[in-house]
């Protein structure tokens, strides 16, 4: 299939007679109120999200899945900029800005410039996924289990480095993601493996109700001890009306290229595996004030500010949509939650999906483009009605979330599945005490089985043979399977370079440091 | 010391799984005569050796970490505890647990009131009768919108006349 004719069978589908387009529009709809809900991540969203698609056919699933993420990113800037809370994790960065603003009485002009903003990232993301999964889905089917792997363990390698105040604790919860992954039958000999006689976890891990557990149940459970009320900001007095006047022509043309270098940024961090809206946001803003004429001013509610974190969160969605459906790597969180909806509709994420399901990978790229442009429409009438809808307090909230949560967990018709979600809710907790990385724990649960599965295979194709083995032929045979091509040798040298990274930066820091003249 | 405590535990629970529960059926015989294949003990077990060295060193962090520190006592820990099992937030995991075990035999509608109307309390509401009143409302509306239009399969419960409620919203539409 080439561009042409994916951007056909994309338009195709996501119309679908209407009714599909009107799904998109409600996805819209409840992914903006669901990001811009303080409390209710993408994450979140997606598997809040999910609840709705259990009797959907395949292509309609990933239709509104994808619209629920990419307007939850856009609707955590809602309540980041009238709240001054991120209704998104991603949409921190937004407050610095956005706040003073509303505050100043120029909500309007920052919400309008949040929306704008979103829509150039996510469409700029879109467009890059459209070029991008073609040559990289045609260049992965030269991979072999041995560069799968590697690829695979880069994507926990790069979020152990993130995360460099804790390494040690999101090495831990990255080990405890993996492990929580074998639980089950093995996958080459179906010999059953940690399951303390469960017959209920021979099939593994119920993926979904883990997952809603430890995003959705758990954030509630947190949220239980405190108590809040919101009310918006709009600087003059209209508490609860909020204008959502758009910026001038002069005032987007002034953050052109705010918005250019920050929708190429925030897309290379989204593909990037085990990064995501959250680092884009931070970085682009980070790198927008060090670029700036006028650094000062940052902070202090000026539009550059909220350009640059809202276009880098929602290029970073596209960027994360990219490795999920070339290679089948969720590039984070939420990408992991629409990667285990995904499965359970039969889609086969990575190399393959072009040759044998090209309508997926079309329908979710002309999705994208959709709901980046309708998003702007719909998010403002939202915003207008938002003040009041965010008057409805937490204990209504919060025992609504746990609502839906059960109703996804149950979806599955098990109620075993609920059960799991409440573990994985308290579980979650017991992780925050312990310092522990949950998001770790989530990709090395979903990336788990790929990275065994790979190994396995690359470890069999491994051409070191031996009747009878001996520990340095297993180490061998080990080693050409981690390092037999080129590619798999560049990226495990990647891998143990970043995860070393913790022991010898400190002495290339010293040394660098000694370096430098004497200012 | 919580932190500590869960470390601890994690790593006997981790030796005990390691020798115990790795495999917990035979691996057939012929596909260990395959010297290619990889045994499946292997990656578990590799994984649970990794997580023993980095536990134990997250232990040793702890401890020195903490050296000194008046709260990381068993006294202290004890005193906390006590706190932790008054705390709003122990309440709703309980909540939570006895809504999952209500589940089957109640179905989704009463135990979706009875959530609802439990965390809504517990979380802050003063007017019962309001959030009893919206309660009943929601869990119904869900259980029509979910099970009635969207056809996802909700627990109808196993008490006959909740049984036939259930039935009866998911044939209003």
């Amino acid at each position: 299939m080439n561009l042409g004719e994916m951007f056909v069978s994309g338009l195709s589908a996501v119309w679908g007679g209407g009714t599909m387009f009107l799904m998109v529009v409600v996805a819209i709809v409840l992914g903006t109120i669901f990001g811009a809900l303080p409390g209710v991540s993408a994450t979140m969203a997606v598997a809040l999200g999910l609840t709705f698609t259990y009797t959907m056919g395949p292509v309609p699933a990933i239709v509104f899945l994808t619209a629920i993420y990419c307007s939850s990113i856009t609707g955590g800037s809602i309540t980041a900029i009238l709240f001054k809370i991120p209704g998104v994790p991603s949409s921190a960065p937004t407050t610095f800005d956005g706040y003073p603003m509303a505050q100043r009485g120029e909500a309007g002009k920052a919400l309008g410039v949040a929306l704008l903003a979103s829509a150039v990232g996510g469409l700029f993301s879109a467009l890059v996924m459209f070029l991008l999964a073609t040559p990289l889905s045609k260049a992965a089917l030269a991979f072999g289990n041995g560069d799968m792997f590697a690829i695979t363990f880069l994507g926990l390698s790069i979020l152990i480095v993130l995360d460099t105040e804790h390494i040690l604790t999101t090495i831990i919860s990255g080990l405890l993601g993996l492990l929580l992954a074998c639980i089950g039958q093995d996958p080459m000999a179906g010999v059953a493996r940690l399951t303390f006689g469960q017959t209920s976890l021979l099939s593994g891990m119920e993926m979904i109700p883990v997952l809603i557990g430890l995003f959705a149940v758990t954030e509630v459970l947190k949220q239980t001890n405190t108590k809040k009320r919101l009310s918006a900001e709009d600087g003059v007095g209209n508490k609860g009306k909020v204008n959502t006047k758009m910026p001038t022509m002069k005032e987007l043309w002034s953050i052109k290229f705010t918005l250019l270098r920050c929708s190429i940024v925030g897309t290379v961090v989204g593909i990037l595996p085990g990064a995501g809206a959250t680092i884009a946001s931070f970085m682009c803003y980070t790198m927008e004030n060090k670029l700036s004429k006028y650094p000062e001013k940052f902070g202090t509610g000026i539009i550059d500010g909220i350009a640059a974190s809202e276009a880098s969160n929602n290029a970073a969605t596209g960027g994360a949509m990219v490795p999920l459906l070339c290679l089948g790597i969720p590039g984070g969180n939420a990408a992991a939650v629409m990667a285990s909806a995904l499965a359970l509709k039969g889609v086969q994420m990575g190399p393959r999906l072009l040759n044998v399901q090209p309508e997926f990978l079309s329908a979710t790229f002309i999705t994208m483009i959709v709901t980046n442009i309708l998003m702007v429409i719909v998010a403002i009438g939202i915003a207008k009605v938002f003040a009041q809808i965010l008057a409805v307090p937490y204990y209504y909230l919060g025992p609504i979330i746990l609502l839906l949560a059960t109703i996804g967990s149950f979806s599955e018709g098990n109620i075993v599945g609920v059960s799991v979600m409440v573990i994985a809710g308290i579980v979650g907790i017991i992780v925050k005490y312990m310092h522990l990385n949950s998001a770790a724990i989530v990709l090395g649960l979903v990336l788990g089985g790929m990275c065994e599965k790979y190994f396995s295979q690359a470890f069999q194709k491994a051409h070191i043979v031996t009747a009878q083995m001996g520990f340095g032929d297993y180490a061998a045979k080990v080693f050409e399977s981690l390092f037999g091509s080129p590619i798999s040798a560049i990226v495990m040298t990647a891998c143990i370079l970043l995860l070393l990274s913790p022991i010898y930066m400190p002495f290339v820091k010293k040394i660098t440091g000694k370096n430098k003249p004497a200012a | 010391m919580f932190e500590l405590i869960c470390n601890v535990f994690l790593f006997v629970f981790l030796g005990y799984t390691y020798f115990t529960h790795v495999l917990e059926a035979k691996v057939p015989k012929s596909y260990l005569k395959n010297p290619n294949v990889l045994h499946p003990s292997v990656w578990p077990k590799a994984i649970i050796i990794l997580l023993l060295i980095c536990i134990a060193i997250n232990i040793v962090k702890i401890i020195k970490k903490n050296k000194g520190n008046p709260d990381f006592t068993f006294k202290a820990f004890g005193k906390n505890s006590l706190e932790f099992l008054k705390s709003r937030m122990f309440i709703g995991m309980v909540v939570l647990v006895v809504a999952s075990f209500i589940l089957e035999p109640l179905g989704f509608v009463v135990t979706a009131a009875l959530l609802m109307f439990a965390y809504g309390m517990l979380l802050g509401e003063k007017k019962w009768w309001r959030l009893a009143i919206v309660a009943c409302v929601l869990a119904v509306l869900l259980h029509i919108a979910f099970s009635g239009l969207l056809g996802v399969s909700l627990p109808r419960g196993t008490v006959p006349f909740l049984r036939s409620f259930s039935l009866f919203l998911e044939n209003l539409f």
